[in-house]
């Protein structure tokens, strides 16, 4: 195993909402959306890492965050044996002229008035390197190995297509000859003949000049193409990681099986494959779910020691008392909706919910803890109803955090191995939590 | 299976300061009763026009120039036979030859469009319950009184699209249509649609809000939808939710669909034909199995061959090389649009090409459909006045072409 390059160690990057001084001044508390929530990593010498995940997950925070385009509020990352957040003077410009980062537009932060080979030959001549005519020189040379002609080193910007204008990045990203160069979405605005010759750069430059690439996409197809290992990243975390083939052969954690198995084939036999969509919306960052991250919207969720539920009714019950803790459902409009404004027809209100919020057929005890939670919902009292299913229904998931182990392969899912100290929290954990008597509280 | 839609050579244009642009070019195809027509093709293709000009929603510079759009429809073709007994055959009544206001009243009950961006469609200020309800009223009202339509949604695309008539009234919609908003909304599985419908725009995700603008365009209970990259700003998560949502509508509705869209793993999950376009043709059409397992046209191949493949990896990719055209009338030449970019480019290319029929259900615009390659007959490169080359791998051309040049971004084709 080649030694690491990058070495990323509980990186966080939070932001703060809530916190102007007039904030302070009234006392209201700042509040984290935590973008990248402690992340571990290596790069290795010569790799591409591919980082996927889906819009929110941190990924590009993650990229700019580890370049100290901004700064952590946590962690470390270390570059060849350099503490990358501690460098200044020399040490800084060193790091970075070693690595580089190129971005989905590489041009919206860039006067539209330079030209191709003031904006490939601007980092040469912030570090200073060679005469004015060399880094012209160098321009050129660079525009033909990114497949474009010197002779266009005069053109602007807007005279490029869309690929051309990725090479054109590219080209910048690599003018200080860097080690190590960070991509992110660096091919997602573009149409697929022309992303597949920009991939084919990449691919050729790196073998070429021996890089090291952090490759950032939400494009499955396109970051099991390039990389030699991924990592899955949601809600700031990264969920699991490995080299590509078994990542994608053979995924552990619930997320990126759902994550591989959303992506639509571009094959005749892809109507007929059954695909198991992942209900619900990524939760915000502002507030994410207690436990594990994943435990809204997956589809392994796990029972208490207590139940033996079918898992598919086990999920729309947990889906339900999300809904009831949420106070997502009216009570007022469900009331309208049976057509009994004195409120006396219970069993009609509770027939009305359990029929519009169940698809599953329930076992008894189920059904009858069900409709136990409803009568309280119908009687106005919310937090009866949350309480009742909460008790039978709590799910290791909310309480534990899983963690990512050390290893080749690693993810964090309570279903798989977990660190020493975790796999003991569970297990104080469910010796705390009782099964719950069916029907106790009935009323 | 019968036709619903039978669009015969429709060309668009835009007339604009860099003069004429042809977005679409001699557009054919046919959109069975009750299935899934996928539209492919990169930016510029003038796959977006397509879809806009199937329901006459192509605004100007643009310009609808010729070509027929015959929909089947028994009881509009009785009605307008007596006035325009050319404009009807059989069930089928060509809509190029209704007046605007005919057409206009087709929308949402006929045909309903939605698109990438969902915002888009929604006013912000008015909760998104409102906003169904209105569509539902404007059907409702239009079914009882065809002229009597406009509300608060205008200027927001579907919306405006659903409502182009004239009421000004403030409290607009009745019960009935808020009943039916509500209905919709979880016709397109929205969990609690009757709270959910009391909230703004803002408060749905994006997931949700393509969901409730799918909601909207089913008011009318149209015959046909357009879906323009509904998916494209989605997740991979969601994308699947949402596909998944229009595949079971359009099975219990027994709608039609046109589906356009760049991802061609999209196409494969719905389609039942799919239309492949380059440069405002349709270059290659047929059924799913035709266009994916069979494919005649260099470009439908090198499109297939640009995709990395999530279970065959590993492959060095082959792209295409060059760009799309700019589709400047002035700019586009007397042959295949093509040839510039094609490696099997013959002489026989160098003409304006018809169709040609593979098979009953499959169509090339393509002469490798009639014949073989032959390198004896193979086109130099210099001949086919490939804008100034590349430099040293030769691709992706190298004047401005397709995203910065000005008509792609103003014909808003992705
Ligand atoms: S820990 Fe629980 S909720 Fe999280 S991924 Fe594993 S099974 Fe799913
Ligand atoms: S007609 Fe000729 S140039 Fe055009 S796609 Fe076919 S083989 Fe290529």
């Amino acid at each position: 195993m080649t030694d690491p390059l990058v070495t990323v160690d509980g990186l966080e990057k939070y932001y703060y909402e809530n916190d102007t001084l007039l904030d302070r001044l009234t006392g209201a508390e700042p509040e984290a959306v935590r973008a990248v929530d402690g992340v571990s990593f290596d790069v290795r010498e010569g790799e591409t890492l591919g980082v996927v995940g889906e819009s929110g997950c941190g990924k590009s925070t993650l990229a700019e965050t580890l370049m100290r385009l901004r700064e952590p509020t946590g962690g470390s990352v270390t570059f060849d044996g350099d503490p990358v957040f501690e460098l200044s003077g020399g040490d800084m410009d060193a790091f970075r002229r070693r690595a580089q980062v190129m971005f989905q537009d590489p041009f919206s932060s860039l006067d539209p008035r330079m030209t191709a080979g003031e904006i490939i030959t601007e980092p040469l001549a912030i570090h200073d390197v060679g005469t004015a005519a060399e880094r012209r020189e160098r321009a050129e040379t660079l525009l033909e190995e990114v497949g474009l002609s010197a002779d266009q080193i005069d053109r602007y910007p807007h005279e490029f297509s869309g690929g051309q204008r990725q090479r054109i990045g590219f080209a910048r990203a690599l003018a200080i000859d860097p080690e190590f160069v960070v991509l992110d979405e660096p091919v997602s605005a573009l149409d697929v003949s022309v992303q597949a010759q920009v991939l084919n750069l990449l691919a050729d430059m790196q073998a070429e000049r021996d890089l090291t690439y952090l490759f950032i996409a939400h494009d499955l197809s396109v970051v099991r193409h390039i990389s030699d290992r991924v990592a899955v990243m949601y809600l700031g975390e990264i969920v699991e990681i490995g080299p590509t083939e078994e990542i994608f052969e053979d995924p552990q954690h619930p997320y990126t099986k759902a994550l591989l198995e959303s992506v639509p084939r571009a094959d005749t036999d892809e109507r007929d494959r059954v695909v198991e969509t992942i209900r619900g919306d990524v939760p915000s960052p502002r507030d994410p779910p207690s436990g594990c991250s994943f435990r809204t919207r997956c589809p392994e969720l796990i029972q208490p020691p207590w139940l033996d539920a079918p898992q598919a009714a086990f999920r729309e019950i947990s889906e339900f008392r999300t809904r009831i803790e949420n106070g997502d459902i009216d009570v007022d409009t469900r009331w309208e909706r049976v057509g009994d404004p004195d409120r006396e027809d219970r069993a009609a209100f509770v027939d009305a919910l359990r029929e519009e919020a169940f698809d599953e057929d329930l076992p008894d005890n189920d059904e009858e803890t069900v409709r136990e939670a409803i009568r309280a919902l119908a009687d106005g009292d919310r937090e009866a109803a949350a309480a009742t299913l909460r008790e039978r229904y709590r799910s290791p998931c909310e309480a534990i955090d899983p963690a990512l182990p050390a290893g080749n392969h690693p993810d964090a899912c309570l279903r798989n191995e977990q660190p020493a100290d975790v796999e003991a929290a569970r297990e104080e954990w469910e010796a705390d939590h009782d099964a719950p008597e069916v029907g106790a509280s009935s009323r | 299976m019968t036709d619903l839609l039978r669009v015969r050579d429709l060309s668009t244009r835009f007339f604009t300061e860099e003069g004429q642009i042809n977005a679409v070019e001699n557009v054919s195809f046919t959109v069975e009763a009750g299935s899934v027509l996928g539209v492919v093709g990169e930016s510029g293709s003038g796959k977006s026009v397509t879809g806009l000009s199937l329901i006459d929603l192509v605004e100007s510079p643009g310009k609808i120039t010729s070509g027929e759009v015959w929909y089947n429809n028994a009881d509009l073709a009785e009605r307008v036979e007596g006035d325009r007994p050319e404009a009807v055959d059989g069930d089928f009544v060509d809509l190029r030859r209704l007046s605007e206001a005919e057409r206009r009243s087709l929308r949402g009950s006929a045909f309903s469009m939605i698109f990438q961006d969902p915002m888009s469609s929604f006013n912000p200020s008015i909760t998104v319950g409102e906003q169904i309800a209105e569509a539902a009223e404007v059907q409702r009202r239009a079914s009882a009184n065809p002229r009597s339509t406009r509300s608060r949604t205008q200027g927001y695309g579907l919306g405006r699209m659903l409502l182009d008539g004239a009421l000004p009234d403030r409290s607009y919609t009745s019960e009935e249509s808020w009943d039916r908003a509500v209905e919709l909304l979880e016709r397109v599985g929205i969990p609690d649609p009757a709270e959910r419908a009391e909230e703004y725009p803002h408060q749905f995700s994006g997931g949700m809000l393509q969901r409730a603008m799918i909601a909207q365009a089913l008011a009318g209970d149209p015959d046909l939808l357009v879906a323009d990259e509904p998916t494209t700003a989605l997740d991979v998560t969601i994308q699947a939710q949402i596909l998944d949502l229009l595949a079971d509508l359009q099975e219990t509705m027994e709608m039609s669909v046109v589906l356009i869209t760049h991802n061609l793993g999209v196409i494969a999950r719905v389609a039942d034909r799919v239309s492949v376009m380059y440069a405002g043709e349709v270059v290659e059409r047929g059924t799913l199995t035709d266009v994916f397992d069979r494919p005649v046209h260099p470009y439908t191949k090198g499109l297939l061959g640009s995709v990395p493949d999530i279970d065959r990896p590993g492959e060095r990719l082959e792209p295409i090389a060059g760009n799309v055209p700019d589709l400047v009338d002035a700019n586009m030449p007397d042959r295949c649009y093509f040839a510039d970019r094609c490696p099997k480019a013959m002489t026989d290319c160098l003409t304006r090409l018809p169709e040609y029929e593979v098979s009953d259900s499959h169509r090339a615009r393509c002469v490798l459909a009639e014949r073989e390659y032959s390198e004896a007959d193979a086109v130099p490169a210099e001949r086919l006045a490939r804008p100034t080359d590349g430099g040293a791998t030769g691709d992706d051309g190298s004047t401005a072409s397709d995203e910065s040049a000005a008509p792609d971004a103003e014909v808003s084709d992705d």
